[in-house]
């Protein structure tokens, strides 16, 4: 009876080989002292998967480029790299976190890098509702720190705010800065409608369209929720006022870009740039071959980066990270906000020589020279809930000369801070279906966004 | 089937069974604090889940692919009832700042309820019917959490276990607190089900899975049964669901999705569908399969191509081993330990009713 | 009672949506009345093109769960893996329109596509994902027949390896290697990117949605020229009746379930050609229409074609008024309510249809 044998084998060797792994992993490992454990959370699957290379690839950049280490493959940043040192310790890299954009997975992957691998240091997540979680977690275990790679949600560091998480790059509120302002001074909006994916991130980048615009004097007509598991846009899109009724659409859907504006052609006929206003989703992430070149000369709210920036510092930051990983995207916010995080993390090393926990969320820096940021002699600052005040640049789509179709800086807007001059208050709700509300306020940067030409930030403030 | 309480093989599962529990207890003592409060607790609290699983199947003739749901369902009203919100509060859901002791039994009773309200509406439905029917009451449930966005939204509802009941006290300090709960909360529902398989219900539920058409002929309001019977599975699934928002903290849509469910069939198979044992030993199969395998990744395809057929990762691990265990020992774990008796003892004849095929009797009607 | 209460419900809905809402007023005062555009006498416009969506999502829908149904009708497999064939279909048409239209990768302007850039990569992933299907078919579930358990969960270890795969391996060519997530999107041929005027109520319609309308009648008319005019339809209807007497009678029924497999999948890639093209695929889709098959078919009944047609028109239905005709009140910006509740009311029908009917609209009584 071979098959019965069989039956039999395969399943028993499989519970041996289990055993074994179990028994290995079960009894206690003493954590190697001295070196600093570093873990980096990104995606691996999910709508973001693809930035898997691209964070680490940032991170790792800016460790080799600042504290001494050695990639192993240029064109792998996955592969690893070795020699890192700061503040006097080695620094090891303990694991990489592979996300899914989703909560749950956050938490099991953080509780595997801080609890399994015993991280010290979590450079990382990359998305908004994995901030959240992971901000959650960070409150109950204050002796790990957290420097946020990319996540754009509000709350971790406006409600949840735990003292030992770190931003260096603005929320997706703050990368929309300012374009509301550019669609009622240059595109003559009085009134617009706004659409956004029913969950954080849409919430959170329809807040900063919604709170400049209605800061200048605009009024938003109507608020459209999609779901973001949804088929079928139709039903969502004829609940926006026909193009006749209404100035101009904000449009805060990434989950589903392209299905989304299908839809709109097909209830109302071709869509004309000059009304719509997008965010990152419209020209990042792939959208840039999709959904970009129908919308060319469609102003966008951006990823905090200021791509084809011809400022000094900003040629430094590229060249330095190009020296590393030759093919990385050097003005894509995944790769710039990780460089960003993980430099910060050495800075902060090298000040607490090399020591973890409170002593080393006491140094980490107040401030950082950002590559694309220009205010304050080009420094971003963290204000009190260690969140940055960053300089944001608004963008437009054009044709290149080779036909492609890509964003292009057009508006630098100084020294963005989360709280929009106060509209955002920590005892406030996060931004959502209902805020904010439309206000007309002023905000810090109102009236003083600048053109840029050509990758130069001109002294023509925008009318 | 048995000739008494003290079979050779009964003697030998409950000196196994009785080895088990002494190391259980003496576990934060033996092992790592990280094997102890992530792995052991968590295999106690989706034993628990799974358990309602195999209750469900084993006695009742019912897959039911809702208990992730329900387990879901429990975790998110004590999540909104018991967080608090304000000024470094909690910003998602109610966020009613109930006293943890009402948010529990609230939870329970509440998720009980909506079982036996579902188990109403699927009773009339038999065998792979029924299972697309609770299949889909999952992953409703899943969007409605996710789209409903009062309760939550696809943000998680976080720091759920730092509002824990007074007469349980701080258990993130004190994880180990959390483990004995979740292992005393294990054995109760154990004894709970082998309890309740022989009372009238318990049995007349067997009966109903066996020949309902006799059973109703009898008078028996064998819908009326499947309900109740649901129902049951659904306060199991509750004790999980509360364990498991205290032990992860948090929780979100991603916890009532499709893979999730998916991952609790997988457990309730790997374990094995007929006996309730294998509902803590398939936990533990997979949740350790989980943890340590996670490491392992396929080359993707690479530019130069090499291996470009086979990339993916620890998902596709998991789908072969379930894949292997369906088509070679479909009574999963403790199919297998029924094998290796018969096998030692060479046994003859027909083998054991529990352990043979992963669908206990199937159901006559469609 | 709950018939009596069910059939006040529906009446409620029809009087709601034709005569009782309001269109939301200028000062954003509103009430539980308040819907997005009022009520069909206050805007008979929009009551026609919520029509109209519903009837071409219908469409849509059709395809897919037609396939889904004819394999679970003839078979009695549910097959979990009906989402990933969508999805991987989806991904291969996308692959070939690559192909045949070097231009540009990734996008395609809809002026450059013609019919046949459409047609022959739907042809060709229908091919491919029905191999598929066969493969799975002949490998895994021959020899299996008559475990329906065992076959669902054979056909669920499928759909984890297959998605995961997919992830890894999708989109291939184009832009989204470096750049994107794994969305890929089709164009539709030039020709359909226009609306045309319905002179009923002043209203222009989407040409392209009308086109999916039509293939779905087209799909519908053809499999049901195929049940009842051929031969091998013949056979399949007396499978759904009476499997056993069929195969008793000497009809080589393992071919015909092969053949219905082949067709059930092809069907889920034309579907998922259909959904690349409106909006496009990426991973996570197959459990939303996995979802959409299983509901259609719980409601329509299984093996009924009438019965996808049904559930298609019926789930269409609530999915697109849901989000129209639900109260949106308090104000013009429509913020708080209701909206999101839309996936409530997918629940809602299913319990309503297995009030009246366990088996679905068209099912065979059980």
């Amino acid at each position: 009876m071979k098959v019965g044998r069989w039956k039999l084998l395969l399943p028993l060797a499989l519970l041996t080989v289990g055993a074994t792994v179990t028994a290995s992993g079960a009894l206690a490992t003493p954590a190697q002292s001295g070196a600093v454990r570093v873990a980096i959370m990104t995606d691996c699957k999910g709508g973001f998967g693809f930035a898997y290379e691209l964070d680490i690839g940032g991170a790792q950049a800016a460790f080799a480029q600042y504290a001494g280490g050695k990639v192993k493959n240029k064109n792998k940043p996955s592969a690893g790299m070795t020699g890192i040192s700061a503040g006097g310790a080695d620094v090891n890299i303990v694991g990489y976190g592979c996300g899914d954009d989703t909560a749950a997975t956050a938490v099991k992957e953080t509780r595997r890098l801080m609890e399994q691998l015993k991280a010290d240091v979590m450079v990382g997540p990359l998305s908004g509702d994995e901030a959240v979680a992971v901000a959650n977690y960070a409150k109950a275990h204050t002796k790990q720190t957290f420097i946020i790679g990319t996540a754009g949600s509000q709350d971790p560091t406006m409600q949840i705010a735990p003292k030992n998480m770190f931003r260096y790059h603005g929320d997706g509120a703050q990368w929309n800065a300012g374009i509301g302002e550019i669609a009622y001074k240059k595109l003559g909006w009085r009134n617009a409608a706004i659409i956004m994916d029913d969950y954080s991130f849409g919430w959170t980048s329809a807040a900063g369209m919604i709170a400049d615009f209605c800061a200048v004097g605009g009024k938003i007509t109507k608020r459209v929720f999609p779901p973001l598991n949804n088929a079928d846009y139709a039903s969502f899109v004829r609940q926006l006022p026909a193009p006749d009724k209404v100035d101009g659409y904000f449009w805060a859907i990434g989950g589903n870009t392209p299905g989304s504006l299908t839809a709109f052609e097909q209830a109302y006929g071709k869509a004309d740039p000059k009304q719509f206003i997008g965010n990152l989703f419209f020209a990042f992430l792939g959208n840039d071959k999709v959904v970009a070149p129908k919308f060319v000369g469609a102003y966008l709210g951006g990823f905090g980066t200021g791509p084809g920036l011809k400022t000094k510092q900003a040629k430094r930051y590229e060249a330095a990270l190009l020296s590393h990983y030759p093919k990385l995207p050097t003005a894509d916010g995944f790769v710039y906000n990780y460089y960003n995080a993980a430099w910060a993390l050495v800075q902060g090393l090298e000040k607490s020589g090399g020591a973890v926990g409170a002593a080393l969320q006491k140094a980490m820096p107040r401030t950082l020279a950002s590559g694309y940021e220009v205010s304050d002699d080009g420094k971003v600052k963290l204000d009190s809930r260690r969140q940055a005040i960053q300089d944001q640049y608004q963008l437009q789509l054009v044709k290149n000369k080779d036909g492609s179709v890509g964003p292009v800086v057009i508006a630098y807007v100084p020294n963005v801070d989360q709280s929009f001059g106060g509209l955002f208050k920590p005892s406030s709700p996060p931004p959502g279906r209902s805020q904010p509300a439309c206000k007309k306020q002023k905000t810090p940067w109102q009236g003083k966004l600048k053109a840029v030409k050509n990758g130069v930030i001109t002294k023509t403030t925008i009318k | 089937m048995s000739r008494g309480a003290w079979t050779p093989r009964a003697i030998v599962e409950r000196s196994l069974g009785l080895a088990a529990l002494v190391i259980a207890l003496l576990g934060p003592a033996i092992f790592s604090s990280y094997f102890t409060t992530t792995i052991l607790t968590s295999t106690f609290i989706f034993g628990i889940a799974a358990a309602s699983l195999i209750f469900l199947s084993a006695y009742g003739g019912m897959i039911s692919l809702s208990q992730t749901a329900l387990m879901g369902i429990a975790g998110y009203v004590v999540g909104n009832l018991v967080t608090k919100g304000g000024a470094g509060g909690e910003t998602k859901g109610l966020i009613l700042g109930w006293d943890p002791t009402l948010a529990l039994v609230f939870a329970i009773v509440i998720t009980t309820a909506i079982g036996l309200i579902l188990g109403l509406v699927a009773s009339r439905s038999f065998g792979i019917y029924f299972l697309m029917l609770t299949l889909t009451f999952g992953v409703i449930a899943n969007y409605f959490f996710g789209q409903v966005t009062k309760l939550g939204g696809f943000s998680p509802i976080a720091s759920i276990n730092l509002y824990m009941p007074g007469w349980i006290g701080d258990i993130v300090g004190h994880p180990d607190k959390l483990y004995y709960i979740a292992l005393g909360v294990s054995l109760f529902v154990y004894v709970l089900i082998r309890y309740l398989v022989r009372t009238p219900f318990g049995i007349s539920l067997q009966g109903q899975r066996d020949e309902p058409v006799r059973l109703a002929s009898l008078g028996y309001t064998v819908p009326l049964h499947r309900a109740l019977a649901f129902g049951f599975g659904a306060f199991v699934a509750s004790l999980a669901g509360v364990l498991f928002v205290w032990w992860e903290g948090q929780i979100s849509p991603q916890n009532l999705g499709l893979g999730a469910t998916i991952d609790l069939l997988i457990i309730a198979v790997i374990g094995g569908l007929g006996r309730i044992e294998g509902a803590w030993l398939g936990a533990f199969a997979f949740i350790v399969i989980n943890n340590y395998v996670r490491d392992i990744q396929f080359p993707f395809a690479s530019e130069k191509g090499v291996l470009p057929w086979i990339g993916g990762s620890f998902n596709t691990v998991i789908g072969v081993v379930f894949l292997l265990i369906v088509l070679l020992s479909p009574g999963g774990l403790v199919g297998i330990w029924d094998r290796v008796w018969d096998a030692a003892r060479r046994r003859g004849g027909p083998p054991h009713a529990q352990s043979e095929g992963a669908e206990p009797a199937a159901v006559a009607s469609s | 009672m709950p018939r009596a209460a069910a059939a006040g419900l529906v009446v409620f809905a029809t009087l709601f949506v034709l005569v009782i809402a309001n269109p939301p007023s200028e000062s954003g005062a509103g009430s539980w009345r308040t819907t997005n555009s009022g009520s069909a006498f206050d805007d008979p416009g929009a009551f026609m093109a919520n029509l109209l969506d519903t009837v071409t999502l219908a469409g849509w829908l059709f395809i897919v769960a037609s396939g889904f149904s004819l394999i679970f009708g003839l078979m009695r497999v549910v097959n979990m893996a009906h989402g990933v064939f969508y999805l991987l279909g989806g991904y291969i048409a996308y692959e070939v329109q690559q192909r045949l239209t070097a231009e540009t990768p990734g996008f395609v302007p809809g002026e450059l596509v013609n019919t046949w850039e459409w047609l022959i990569p739907m042809a060709v992933a229908m091919l491919c994902i029905g191999a598929l299907g066969l493969v799975i078919e002949q490998g895994f579930l021959r020899w299996n027949q008559g475990q329906d358990l065992r076959q669902a969960l054979i056909t669920i270890a499928i759909a984890v390896i297959i998605a995961d795969q997919v992830t890894a391996h999708f989109p291939r060519s184009g832009a989204f290697q470096t750049g994107g997530g794994n969305l890929a999107t089709i164009t539709w041929p030039g020709w359909m990117e226009r609306r045309i005027d319905l002179h009923v109520a002043g209203v222009e319609y989407s040409l392209t949605r009308l086109a999916i309308l039509a293939l779905g009648v087209t799909v519908g008319v053809s499999l049901w020229l195929w049940l009842h005019r051929t031969r091998t339809g013949m056979v399949i209807r007396a499978g759904v009746d009476d499997r056993q007497m069929t195969s008793v009678l000497g009809i080589n029924i393992g071919r015909t379930f092969a053949i219905a497999f082949f067709v059930g999948s092809a069907l889920a890639a034309m579907g998922g050609t259909v959904g690349a093209s409106q909006g496009g695929v990426a991973s996570g889709q197959d459990g939303l229409w996995l979802l959409y098959s299983l509901v259609v078919v719980i409601v329509g009944g299984m093996g009924s074609l009438v019965g996808a047609a049904v559930g298609s028109l019926l789930v269409a239905f609530v999915l697109t008024f849901s989000a129209s005709y639900l109260p949106s009140t308090g104000d013009p910006a429509g913020i708080e309510c209701c909206t999101q509740y839309s996936i409530t009311f997918t629940f809602v029908l299913i319990a309503l249809v297995l009030a009246f009917r366990p088996q679905g609209l068209f099912g065979k009584a059980a």
